[in-house]
């Protein structure tokens, strides 16, 4: 099944800080939500292993996310595929910077598509999962943000 | 030879059902209660694409891990067994138990793993990795007829497994004729009958006698013959064990890819091996889903309602694969007319394959939904006219002198009366009171409707459908037997030869042996043969066991009967007809002094062989190989068959209210006609058309396997998969009629599936009336609240501007 994603941030650091962040593996890996591995396969190019919960059911998975049409310091396209005991996501994204007012704004806005279990059993909280997701990398990533600083 | 009508000792009698007994003290004999020594068990891997190659399957991780066996794929077993039957004459569509080399359906089974425990099974199937290149799919019925859509199967080149026209009558003439046409279209959703028990297997290959076992919760027609035939083994040896009690079946319980599945791991490991599927294995990859429909439907009618002839077109989405599903389109035609004096008749019957789950038997075969069109029908001829859509029903029902009642499409029906059932259910509803209460409803600012449905419920099942359908099978009918021994101590144990899936057949077989034999039924033990002990049989499946299994009872005890009274006459030497029969003692009639007892008979027959008539063997048995009646006969050249041999009528009127802001429906009256004949036992003739309203309503307003435009099924938990509860289930109000059948040996009908053949027109019924006021009808089940709900708020808000322009 399809999903909408997309929403804004603000982050209180330089744009340069917040781009050079997302283009990190080490930081990534720290802010994906059951993210256990991140390893480089190419550039821009990396195998992602990941242990989730939705709902009732829980599992592994094993992916590749890509970065390309970069612009930094911003814009960046962001794919990801992956299959595993829940089932197989997709995603593909797009997001932008922007310096406004003191702050960096992060735009994002793109698709997923999940199939197998968690379509069958979770359709109906599933976008309030994708949701609760972003929500935990965007709170952690603020800590990455936090951790530099001090 | 038939039973004296109306004068009975224990048929009709509201006694007991036998089986209850062990069920309500939990001591049923489930396949999950039987656990065979070193018994290791399956889970599956399932496809989570609608349609996909298979690149590469890795379990080297699975296998690593302590207590799993065993991972098989489908390349293994598809080169070790035979596909599974297909009905129709397409030979590349091929079924196996597991995908071969590439997946068709999201929940396809693609991978099994044997373990110790289930348990393990399942942690070890999460470590299969299977690689996978999506391919295109179709998912939609009428999208997947066309030319360009991606074929399921492409080397069968389309997804067209079945297009037949087939005309009864001069429908063009009486088109042409008729003053009035009108056309609809409308659509069943998929849905199932939903077992609480879901299916369940063990296999037992014994290497040393050369003998498989088979443990299952089935109701499958020629189980163990498609066992035989997919694991290349004769037929004698494979003994399935038919006294496993079965927790509700309705259909669904087909089994066969999940038996040749372990049946070949247990051969292959010389160990017993078991799979049942736990409820998502069963929603998407099991048996679960029934016939999904599109109808598109012409009449033509007369200014007085009198429909002349109707064009229905039907096409099935059976999804990935071809097993008996695109019969179900040819059962309908034997009551293709329902209850009415339909006088021709066209109807194309189109079946195509599309990546969903493989639709399977749900109750009564395919005919629920097309009872839902033809009543639709009726529906619409009276709103056309402006009449009454009672009366519309009326004026074209088949009247009582006009039986038996040759249909156009060439079967008989056997007896009826269907004003007079009518009659009944109107006085003891009050009709007209109910429309005065939906009035007061609507008054009240609810959106109300009256529904009325009538449906005929064939029975007494037979195949003629299948050579119907495909010329090169000739196949027309099954049979069913029962046996019946007194042993030497006196006591009688009738045997019967097929599984029961919850009907109660040992009730049957006792009453009916206990009547013909004017013995307690009580007093007699119901056995179940294993297939290496049975005589020839089919399956508890449309609506055939009490008129079959019934019939074959009644005439093996007769047949006993007529042997104890020839021992008997013989031992006093008095011509056979001077005996009468009183509960089991043979008298004289010219001398009352002259008997013999039960037990002297007995006696003889097992001891005292010098006593027995010469020629005659000793012991005392008899059996009965019961035809179906009416049936076993090719179809014409144009096309006409007698399908099922009786018809049981019902009559359901219903008021329902929708609150016009959320779209909720709410039973306010639900009375049900019935009339299947001579009832046999009526508390289980109850359950049964309580029941199957219930799972007429679940079709009708909550339970579908939804699926996404991306081939994923939405709904395969209970939180998605809405079933009736007892807050969707109003009571239920029966009335009662008997026209007794003239072919069945005590007047008696089938009577499974008249509840759920009637409730999902009835409900689309009160619906379309309760929204008439807006100018709305919908046209598809099942019609669940939000689907109402946005259609009223669309005509409501469409009114709305129309009213301020």
């Amino acid at each position: 099944m399809k999903l909408d994603i997309g929403g804004e941030e603000r982050f209180e650091a330089s744009i340069d800080r917040i781009w050079s962040m997302v283009n990190d593996p080490a930081v990534l890996q720290r802010c994906i939500p059951g993210c256990k591995s991140m390893t480089e396969t190419g550039p821009d190019q990396y195998k992602i292993e990941l242990n989730l919960k939705v709902a009732s059911v829980g599992g592994t998975m094993e992916g590749a996310i890509g970065l390309s049409e970069k612009t930094p310091p911003s814009r960046c396209r962001i794919q990801v595929e992956g299959a595993g005991t829940l089932g197989t996501g997709k995603g593909d994204a797009i997001f932008e910077l922007r310096e406004e007012g003191g702050q960096v704004v992060m735009k994002y806005e793109g698709t997923g598509d999940v199939g197998g279990l968690v379509a069958g059993v979770g359709q109906r909280i599933l976008k309030g999962v994708a949701k609760h997701l972003i929500g935990k990398f965007f709170t952690a990533f603020r800590g990455e943000i936090q951790k530099a600083a001090a | 030879m038939s039973a004296a009508k109306g004068k009975f000792r224990y048929i009709s009698s509201d006694r007991r059902v036998l089986e209850d007994r062990r069920f309500v003290v939990g001591k049923g004999n489930f396949v999950a209660d039987i656990v065979r020594p070193n018994m290791k068990h399956v889970a599956v891997v399932f496809s989570p694409h609608p349609a996909a190659r298979i690149v590469n399957i890795d379990a080297s991780e699975a296998l690593k891990m302590a207590g799993v066996h065993y991972v098989l794929t489908g390349d293994e077993l598809a080169a070790a067994t035979q596909p599974m039957p297909n009905g129709m004459p397409t030979p590349e569509v091929k079924r196996y138990p597991l995908a071969v080399g590439q997946a068709r359906y999201v929940g396809e089974w693609v991978v099994a793993v044997v373990a110790d425990t289930r348990a393990l099974a399942e942690d070890a199937a999460e470590k299969v990795k299977v690689e996978y290149e999506p391919l295109p799919f179709v998912v939609d019925g009428k999208e997947a007829f066309k030319k360009e859509s991606p074929p399921v199967h492409p080397a069968h080149g389309s997804n067209i497994l079945l297009d037949k026209t087939f005309v009864w009558g001069d429908v063009e003439g009486d088109f042409a004729a008729s003053p009035r046409k009108l056309s609809f279209s409308q659509k069943w959703g998929r849905s199932s009958t939903v077992p609480i028990e879901t299916f369940g297997v063990i296999a037992e290959w014994d290497a040393w006698r050369e003998v498989l076992d088979v443990w299952a919760s089935i109701q499958m027609p020629k189980y163990a013959d498609q066992i035989a035939t997919a694991m290349r083994l004769p037929m004698n040896a494979v003994r399935v064990h038919q006294d496993v009690d079965v927790g509700g079946s309705y259909g669904v319980k087909r089994g066969i890819k999940q038996t040749v599945l372990v049946c070949y791991l247990s051969k292959k490991l010389n160990v017993p091996v078991r799979l049942i599927e736990d409820r998502l294995d069963n929603m998407r990859g099991g048996d679960a889903h029934g016939p999904e429909r599109n109808f598109d439907v012409e009449l033509a009618f007369d200014d007085n309602g009198i429909i002349r002839s109707m064009k229905m077109d039907a096409l099935d989405n059976v999804g990935a694969y071809a097993g008996r599903s695109p019969f179900q389109l040819g059962k309908p035609i034997g009551a293709i007319v329902g209850p009415y004096k339909i006088k021709s008749v066209q109807y194309r019957a189109m079946a195509v394959t599309s990546n969903k789950t493989v639709q399977e038997a749900v109750r009564a075969f395919g005919q629920s939904p097309t009872n839902y069109t033809i009543e639709r029908a009726l529906d619409e001829v009276a709103w056309a006219l402006n009449l009454d859509r009672l009366e519309v029903r009326r004026r074209n029902f088949i009247q009582p002198h006009e039986f038996p009642y040759l249909i156009p499409s060439g079967t008989s029906y056997d007896s009826g009366n269907y004003p007079g059932l009518v009659d009944k259910v109107v006085k003891q509803v009050d009709l007209d009171a109910l429309y005065a209460e939906r009035d007061r409803l609507r008054a009240e600012g609810l959106l109300a409707g009256v529904g009325i449905a009538s449906c005929l419920e064939p029975s007494g099942g037979n195949s003629a459908f299948e050579p119907l359908l495909n010329r090169q099978n000739k196949t027309t009918t099954w049979m069913d037997s029962c046996r019946i021994a007194v042993d030497a101590l006196g006591t009688v144990t009738a045997t019967m030869h097929t599984t029961s899936a919850g009907q109660g057949h040992e009730t049957l077989v006792a009453t009916v042996v206990g009547e013909a034999l004017e013995i307690d039924p009580e007093k007699i033990r119901i056995s179940r043969a294993h297939t290496l002990d049975v005589m020839p049989s089919n399956s508890p499946v449309g609506s055939r066991m009490a008129i079959m299994l019934g019939g074959a009872a009644f005439h093996a005890a007769n047949k006993l009967k007529r042997k104890m009274m020839t021992i008997a006459a013989h031992d006093l030497g008095v011509p056979l007809e001077d005996l009468v029969w009183d509960e089991g003692t043979m008298t004289s009639k010219k001398n009352p002094e002259q008997k013999r007892t039960w037990n002297e008979v007995v006696l003889i027959a097992h001891r005292h062989f010098y006593r027995m008539p010469e020629d005659m063997e000793p012991g005392l048995t008899a059996q009965h190989v019961m035809q179906v009646p009416n049936g076993g006969k090719l179809p014409t050249d144009d096309d006409r068959i007698q399908m099922y041999p009786c018809f049981s009528f019902e009559f359901h009127v219903v008021l329902m209210s929708i609150d016009p802001d959320i779209g909720k429906p709410v039973f306010r009256r639900y009375m049900i006609g019935h009339d299947c004949g001579t009832v046999i036992n009526p508390k289980i003739v109850h359950g049964m058309t309580i029941g199957g309203i219930a799972h007429g309503i679940g079709a009708a307003l909550l339970e579908e396997f939804a699926y996404d435009d991306e081939g994923q099924l939405l709904t395969q938990s209970f939180m998605d998969y809405l079933l009736p509860s007892a807050h969707e289930v109003p009571k239920i109000e029966t009335v009662h009629q008997v026209t007794p059948s003239p072919l069945t040996v005590f007047g008696q009908k089938g009577s499974g599936e008249s509840g759920y053949l009637g409730a999902p027109a009835v409900i689309s019924s009160a619906v379309n009336d309760a929204l008439h006021p807006l100018g709305i009808k919908m046209n598809s089940l099942p019609l669940k609240i939000t689907k109402l709900g946005d259609a009223i708020a669309e005509a409501r808000a469409k009114a709305g501007k129309e009213m301020k322009q």
